[in-house]
Parts: C-alpha cells; sequence; structure tokens
C-alpha cells in the first residue's frame, strides 16, 4: 500500500470545509473520506501481482559503453494498469533516467530506471533503460518494482517482482588506440626482412633470386647448385611463437593507482588493457597467446583461442578477475608456467615492482623462469606516487618526496636484480603501460629472442 | 591500408564480411528470458510472513506496555519538584503533607496563583513555599485577598512587605545553633529549640495596632519566625524552608513547627509557584494568563492545524515509501597504492629522520644525475663527483658537500638541501 501527493493534497483541502464547519468532528469526518478514498483506490488499482515482466539485457558490453535493458511489461490484470515502474540496476551499472517515450510509456523521475506506464488491460509495452556501466564485472539486476496506481492516483500497491537480469561489462580495452601504430611496426619488420636484413628474423621463409644489395651470408649454395643462378633464403620474423600473460591478481594488484585528486583505478585494470593490447598486437603477428590469472589459484585461463576467437575469448574471461586480498604464489605461478609451456616462450608477468613483495616471492623463482623463458616483468606506476616524488612547496612535501625517492631506489634495486636474472622489466603509468610492453614485444621480435 | 580502429574484441578478419554480421559493443541476448508474473505469494502467505517478521518485536513491545502499565497502578506520582507535597526527595515535602493528610487535613496541590486564589477561602491555610523567581506585585496582593491564612516560607523583600503590609523586613543572618524561641507563640513554644537561618525584623511602628510576633533572634536582631495576626487571619512567615523538608524536618523542633503552622485549618492550599506563572486569580484572566494558544489564534485553527498535521502525516506516508529495496553490490577494497609512500614520509617527518630523508633525495638525485651523465649505477662517489664538476664548473667541495655532505640539521636545511640539489640536476647537461 502506498500514497501519493495527491493523497496528501486531498487531506489539505479540508481545510475549506474546516473553515465553513471550525470544529474538530469535521477534521475526523474529512479524514475519514480521505481514508475512505484512499482505500477505494488501492481496491481498484490494478494488482502489480498480475503484470508479466520480462527483462532484456545484452550478454555484455563493454566498460563506458551504452547497453540498453529492455523491460517487457504486460497488463494481465484484467484492469488498465496505471502504475510506475523502476528497473533497478546497481550503482555500477550506471543506469540512466527511463528512456521510452510514447503514449503508454514515459519517463518517471525519482531516480534512474523509472518509467510511467499506462495500459488497457492485455497490452504490452517496452521500457528501456541505457546502462552506462562504470565497472568491470557481472552487474547483476535488482528486482522489478510494480507501484501500481488506482484511477484517482491517490494510493496504490507496490511489489517488488524478482525478475533475473545480468550484465557482463568488458573490459574496456581503452589502449586498442595504440594497435594500429604497432601493427604498422609489425608489418615494417616483415617488410624489412623481405629485403633481407639478417636478424630480423631467424625462421626460413623461402627461396628467392639473388639481387644487388643481398646479404651474401644468406645465399643458399646448395639450391644455387641446383638452380644454376644464384639464390638466397629470405627470412622472416618468427611465427607461431608462444606467449603466455599471467596476470598476477594478488594483494598487490588490488591498490589503486591514478593521480591524486581521482579515486584512481585498480592496478589491475591496467594490466588488463596491456595484456588485451599486448594480445592482439601477438595474435596479429601470429603468435600464440595464453593467459592465465593467478594469485593462489587460477582466476582465469585462455588458452587455444587463435584468430578472431582470441580477443572475445579474453575479455570473456577478464571481464570477471578481480584482485583477491592474498599473497601470490609465485613458486605456484612457476609450476603453472613449466605445465602450459614446454617450449621456449615469451613469459609476460603483469605484477607490481614492490620492493618487499618482489623480494620476497618473485625474486627467488624468476631464475628458473629466466633459464627456460623470455621473461618479461611489466608492472603499474602510480601517478600519485609521481607527483609526490616532484612535491617541494612545504616540509611535509619534501618529507613524501624524499620517501618516493626512497622507494624509487629500492624498486631500481629490485629492478637490477630482475635483470640480472635475465627478465625485462617494463614500469611505466597506467595509460603508458600497455604501448610500453607492445614496444617491448616487438623490439624482442625484431632481436629474434622469441 | 587504412588506419581505422580495429574492432576492439574481433580483429579485422582478413576477409570482408557484411557489416550486419557481428554485432560487437553489445551482444543481443542469447535466450530469451523467463517471464515474471508475481513474486510467488498470496494474501495468506504474505499476511502469515508478516506476522512471522513482527511477532517478536510486537512482544516485547506488549511486554514494556504491560510493565509500565503495572507501575503506573502500582506506584503512586512523585515529583522532583522542590518543596511540592508529592517529592520524597530531601528537597521535597512529602513527609509533612503525609502526616497532615494523616490527620484529616485535605490538601490542594496548586502551581499557580489563579488556582491558589480559586482554591483558598476564608477557612483555609495558604502554604506559599519558596518562589524561584519574584511575584508580581498584583499577584501578592492576590494572595493577600483570598482571607485564608498564610503562611509564606523564606520570601523576598516585596513579597514580605506585601504579605505583613510593611510590618516585617528581610535582612540576613547567620545559621545559628539551636536556641529557643524566646517568644510566647504557641506554636514556637511547642516547638522549642531549633535550628533555623534567621531572616526578619520587626518594621512595624510603636503604635501600630497589629504588630508582629517575633522567635528565635540570632543576637543581632535578625529573627526566624514571625507571626501576624490581623483581624481576619493570620499571617506567618519563616525565613528558611528547612522547616518544611523532608531532610530536615526531623531535626530538633521543625516537624512541630511546620505541623502548628500548617494544621491551623482542614483545607490546606499549597502552592509551589511555577516561576513562568503570572497569573494573578482576578475575575477577568486574559487569555495569555490561562496559558491556551487558541485563545489568541482565529477560531478553527484548531482544527485547521489538525488537518495540517494530518496532510503532513500522508506526505511523510508518501515519501517514506521506497521504490523497491536496495540493489546492494559488492564494492571493491579502496586503497590507494601510494598510502605506502605517504605513510613512510609521515613516519620521516614523525621520527625527525631528516638524515634518511636526506640520504634518499641525495641518492635518487646521484643516480639520475650519473644516468645522465652516462656513468655507470656502480660508480663511486669520487667519479660522480668529479664528472658532476667537469659537467658545471661548480668548486668539488661544494658538489661533493651537496651529494655526499652531512645530514641537514633542521627541516628548514632540509629543505633548502632539496632547492639546491634540484638546481644542481638542472644545471647538468648531456656531456
Amino acid at each position: 500500500m502506498v500514497v501519493t501527493w495527491r493523497a496528501a493534497a486531498l487531506m489539505g483541502l479540508g481545510v475549506v470545509p474546516v473553515l465553513l464547519l471550525p470544529a474538530n468532528g469535521t477534521v475526523l469526518v474529512w479524514a475519514t473520506f480521505v481514508v475512505l478514498v484512499c482505500v477505494a483506490d488501492v481496491v481498484l488499482a490494478a494488482s502489480p501481482r498480475r503484470v508479466a515482466v520480462q527483462r532484456r539485457v545484452p550478454a555484455s558490453v563493454r566498460l563506458r559503453s551504452e547497453a540498453t535493458s529492455e523491460l517487457v511489461v504486460r497488463n494481465a490484470s484484467g484492469r488498465r494498469l496505471r502504475a510506475v515502474v523502476r528497473d533497478a540496476w546497481g550503482p555500477s551499472a550506471g543506469a540512466g533516467p527511463g528512456r521510452g517515450r510514447s503514449d503508454r510509456v514515459r519517463p518517471a523521475s525519482g531516480g534512474p530506471g523509472r518509467h510511467h506506464v499506462d495500459l488497457p488491460d492485455g497490452e504490452a509495452a517496452r521500457l528501456p533503460t541505457v546502462l552506462v556501466p562504470t565497472r568491470r564485472g557481472d552487474r547483476a539486476a535488482g528486482g522489478v518494482t510494480v507501484r501500481s496506481l488506482g484511477p484517482l492516483g491517490l494510493a496504490g500497491r507496490q511489489v517488488t517482482l524478482p525478475v533475473p537480469g545480468r550484465l557482463r561489462v568488458l573490459p574496456e580495452f581503452a589502449s586498442r588506440k595504440h594497435l594500429p601504430s604497432r601493427l604498422a611496426r609489425l608489418r615494417e619488420m616483415d617488410g624489412r626482412a623481405a629485403v633481407q636484413i639478417r636478424g630480423e628474423g631467424t625462421e626460413f621463409d623461402s627461396l628467392r633470386e639473388y639481387v644487388v644489395g643481398d646479404d651474401v651470408r644468406s645465399i643458399d649454395w646448395r639450391a644455387t647448385a641446383r638452380r644454376r643462378e644464384v639464390v638466397v633464403r629470405t627470412w622472416r620474423p618468427e611465427r607461431d611463437r608462444r606467449v603466455l600473460i599471467v596476470l598476477d591478481t594478488g594483494r598487490t594488484a588490488a591498490a589503486r593507482v591514478g593521480a591524486a585528486d581521482s579515486t584512481g583505478a585498480p592496478r589491475l585494470d591496467a594490466s588488463i588493457e596491456a595484456a588485451l593490447l599486448l594480445s592482439a598486437l601477438a595474435g596479429h603477428a601470429g603468435d600464440r597467446v595464453e593467459l592465465v590469472a593467478f594469485d593462489r589459484t587460477v582466476r582465469a585461463r585462455v588458452a587455444g583461442a587463435a584468430g578472431p576467437r582470441l580477443m572475445p575469448a579474453l575479455a570473456e574471461s577478464l571481464a570477471t578477475v578481480d584482485p583477491v586480498l592474498l599473497e601470490t604464489d609465485w613458486p605456484g605461478v612457476v609450476a603453472q608456467v613449466r605445465t602450459r609451456m614446454t617450449q621456449r616462450a615469451l613469459v609476460v608477468l603483469l605484477t607490481t615492482l614492490d620492493p618487499a613483495a618482489v623480494e620476497n616471492g618473485l625474486l627467488p623463482v624468476v631464475d628458473q623462469l629466466a633459464r627456460d623463458h623470455t621473461v618479461v616483468v611489466a608492472s603499474v606506476a602510480d601517478e600519485e606516487v609521481a607527483a609526490l616524488r616532484a612535491g617541494r612547496e612545504t616540509v611535509a612535501d619534501v618529507y613524501d618526496a624524499a620517501a618516493a625517492a626512497r622507494g624509487d631506489l629500492e624498486r631500481t634495486a629490485v629492478t637490477t636484480m630482475l635483470r640480472r636474472y635475465g627478465a625485462d622489466v617494463v614500469e611505466a603509468l597506467p595509460d603508458d603501460l600497455a604501448p610500453r610492453l607492445a614496444d617491448e614485444y616487438l623490439a624482442l621480435k625484431a632481436a629474434g629472442r622469441l | 591500408m587504412t588506419t581505422q580502429l580495429p574492432s576492439p574484441y574481433a580483429p579485422a578478419p582478413p576477409a570482408p564480411t557484411p557489416p550486419s554480421a557481428t554485432p560487437v559493443a553489445a551482444t543481443g541476448p542469447v535466450d530469451e528470458p523467463p517471464v515474471v508474473i508475481g513474486d510467488d505469494t498470496t494474501g495468506r502467505s504474505r499476511a502469515a510472513s508478516r506476522w512471522r517478521r513482527m511477532r517478536w518485536p510486537l512482544t516485547v513491545l506488549a511486554a514494556v506496555a504491560l510493565f509500565v502499565l503495572f507501575l503506573a497502578v502500582v506506584r503512586t506520582p512523585t515529583s522532583a519538584e522542590p518543596n511540592a507535597p508529592d517529592n520524597p526527595e530531601p528537597d521535597g515535602a512529602m513527609a509533612v503533607a503525609e502526616v497532615l493528610k494523616d490527620q484529616g487535613v485535605r490538601i490542594t496541590h496548586v502551581t499557580s496563583v489563579a488556582d491558589a486564589v480559586a482554591a483558598a477561602g476564608p477557612d483555609s491555610t495558604l502554604l506559599v513555599t519558596p518562589n524561584p523567581s519574584f511575584f508580581a506585585d498584583d499577584q501578592v496582593s492576590a494572595l493577600n485577598r483570598t482571607g485564608a491564612d498564610l503562611v509564606v516560607l523564606n520570601p523576598d523583600y516585596s513579597m514580605v512587605a506585601g504579605v505583613s503590609r510593611d510590618k516585617l523586613d528581610i535582612t540576613y543572618g547567620e545559621r545559628p545553633d539551636p536556641v529557643e524561641p524566646q517568644c510566647d507563640d504557641p506554636a514556637a513554644q511547642a516547638a522549642g529549640a531549633v535550628t533555623l537561618a534567621p531572616g526578619l525584623y520587626d518594621a512595624s511602628a510603636a503604635g501600630d495596632n497589629v504588630r508582629p510576633v517575633l522567635c528565635w533572634p540570632d543576637g543581632a536582631g535578625a529573627f526566624a519566625y514571625a507571626r501576624l495576626d490581623f483581624p481576619d487571619r493570620s499571617v506567618t512567615v519563616v525565613s528558611d524552608p528547612a522547616v518544611l523538608r523532608n531532610g530536615t524536618v526531623l531535626d530538633e523542633g521543625n516537624s512541630a513547627l511546620a505541623l502548628w503552622m500548617l494544621g491551623q485549618n482542614e483545607d490546606l492550599v499549597w502552592l509551589v509557584p511555577d516561576p513562568m506563572d503570572i497569573t494573578t486569580g482576578s475575575d477577568e484572566p486574559t487569555p495569555a494568563e490561562r496559558g491556551q494558544v487558541n485563545a489568541v489564534m482565529p477560531p478553527g485553527s484548531a482544527p485547521v492545524a489538525l488537518v495540517a498535521l494530518l496532510a503532513a502525516v500522508l506526505l511523510a506516508l508518501w515519501r517514506v515509501r521506497r521504490m523497491g529495496p536496495l540493489v546492494v553490490e559488492d564494492l571493491p577494497v579502496l586503497v590507494r597504492s601510494a598510502e605506502a609512500t605517504r605513510g613512510r614520509a609521515r613516519l620521516y617527518r614523525a621520527a625527525r629522520a631528516r638524515g634518511h630523508a636526506a640520504a634518499g633525495l641525495r641518492a635518487a638525485s646521484a643516480d639520475r644525475i650519473a644516468s645522465r651523465l652516462g656513468l655507470a649505477r656502480s660508480s663511486d662517489a669520487n667519479t660522480v663527483v668529479d664528472a658532476v664538476v667537469a659537467a658545471t664548473n661548480r668548486p668539488s667541495q661544494q658538489v661533493a658537500d651537496l651529494l655526499y655532505g652531512p645530514p641537514p640539521a633542521d627541516d628548514a636545511a632540509l629543505a633548502e638541501l632539496v632547492r639546491r640539489l634540484d638546481t644542481l640536476e638542472s644545471e647538468v647537461h648531456r656531456p
């Protein structure tokens, strides 16, 4: 049972008879009248429990892009349905006001996802609500609340129907803007391989006739002997190399990075962006990409997807990966890599160069990895720490800068140790990490180290 | 090859496909979602669940109500008002009132002059307990006009002058050791020695037909008790309310004096004045005196206010009903990565670890300068200083002091050091 402002207004109109007949009895009579009218309105309202509701939600949407949750409301009550319908979503789903506008439907005020509905018996209407999700992962919808008002609009009945709904929010992949330039570099490497600069690739491609300018060291003497003309071998960058991206989802991935005046985003989000760009690039380059999200157990795994199936598979499995407040089990990571990769591969560890965590976790095991594989450690730096480092205004700022400088030195020491064990290290601010990692990949490929 | 952005999660397929082939950003619903009608409840099940939810709160509420009812029936009402006949505390007067009641005196407890004037008559006693504020003159004269015998405790100047018709006045006296009454008033004789603060003296002229009887002097001309026998009534003034109070009524002769004074007549009007009281009990009380709001408002305003209240209740009911429950959502942790750095800075500052802070800043500067000058990270201090001297033409001692000198003495020195390090760093360019 609900009342509306109209009931209060009707009660307020009681001032007129009370002024004509100033007595407490008049108030009692008027109040009884108002209550009776409201009860009659409730009785005459369409039953909200006899409204068929269906919620149509797209299966998935990219972070910060629009999706439409659509309610299909069919009036099966036998009466005319005048109602406010709320399509409830959690705050991170970013629901906007109701959008449908017709003679049956119009947006209602009071909050996101609310619609005025005026439906004759047996008819149906669609109530669209635009969602712009602000957080990755599965966003579950709440119920659908139907507040059915009586013919006078004074009072009505309200019920919340348990209508299921779920929207999977995929990573934004904002770093895809860097992909065209990196693909161009990749093609350039292919092209340079065609004019025979040794070292650009190590994989045999084909034989062709010698032209002036080719490296004489690439002349294939055996083929030349058979063909009676000078034949050179051509090389191209390796294809079908294996790339394993390990995403650290331990406690350090939960810390937020970003400018001091923003809420920032978890480190993991920047790592995911970098993983996606690297995967897209490596997929284009013809390498086989695998991904494992790991803290103490495997949180997500993508293997065996190639070509156009790779990126959707990555996005789908990374959508629901959240940081876990546990210390990462680095020996477990090594075991994972060992079971996945039997031959030499590029292993990219997307983690944090937190000196204490690295000394206890990654450092003791990185040489085991680097012995068998090319290892790249990629870490997300913090913009706020960078700002602290430059602070000079007050004494407190100077101490902040000193602490930041001390942290840098320790990080540099850890980086040096990692390099000594044979791992490459990439550290960059969240927005720069993805392109920097892609560049590192291209450099490794160009050097034939994959 | 064009440079347009590739589709986010579907890399451009090698063969061109029709544009409608792959919806990308938002894929359509896979299965037809279920249609929901109702929430699987009936009126009966809802009533049952409501009862299940409410029965314990209702039980507790009912128990509390029963307990309150029991207390209301069993306990006599008491107050905490000083000198009130229903106050059992040490500053109340319930003891005297109960004894008087047992002796057949009818006590009327009033709090306003108007009520006192209405209740008091020629054959009754009117007790006026000490007033927290002042009585107005017309209130005092209203109390005088009742014809009742007046008993006034600890009055102020205007009160004592009013009730005694200027035959008594107030002074201040020390509370003495018990003294004998030293007068022939029967009440005083019955009470004998008491310890009451004296505060009255005789202000009557020698030729007055009615002169006060004063008892319990303190030797300096102040008395604790005065009685005036006017032709129509008597006026008794006691300068110390201790005579009446529960805490002191049993001391010496206090109880005898109190019972003598208050038990003269069958009716006793007990006025415990309210500081806000301005009534006089005259024939035509103003509406404000009656304390009624609607008397100064236009007629019919009370019902209108009631209507407004009911409308406000309905407005509240409208606003309070939420449009369905809140949707819960698990939120991620909100720990900033820079907190570790900030915490360390605060530790430095709290511990005044200027040496540590300066060492960190110097090492970072030296590291950056060394990498800019192309020195190895493992270079020793002398190498770095020599390279910097060569790059900046600064004196070697100054550079060595800056980069490897003693720790700063205070915060100002630390800030100065940082400034000079920055300057030095800005002067170093790639050779």
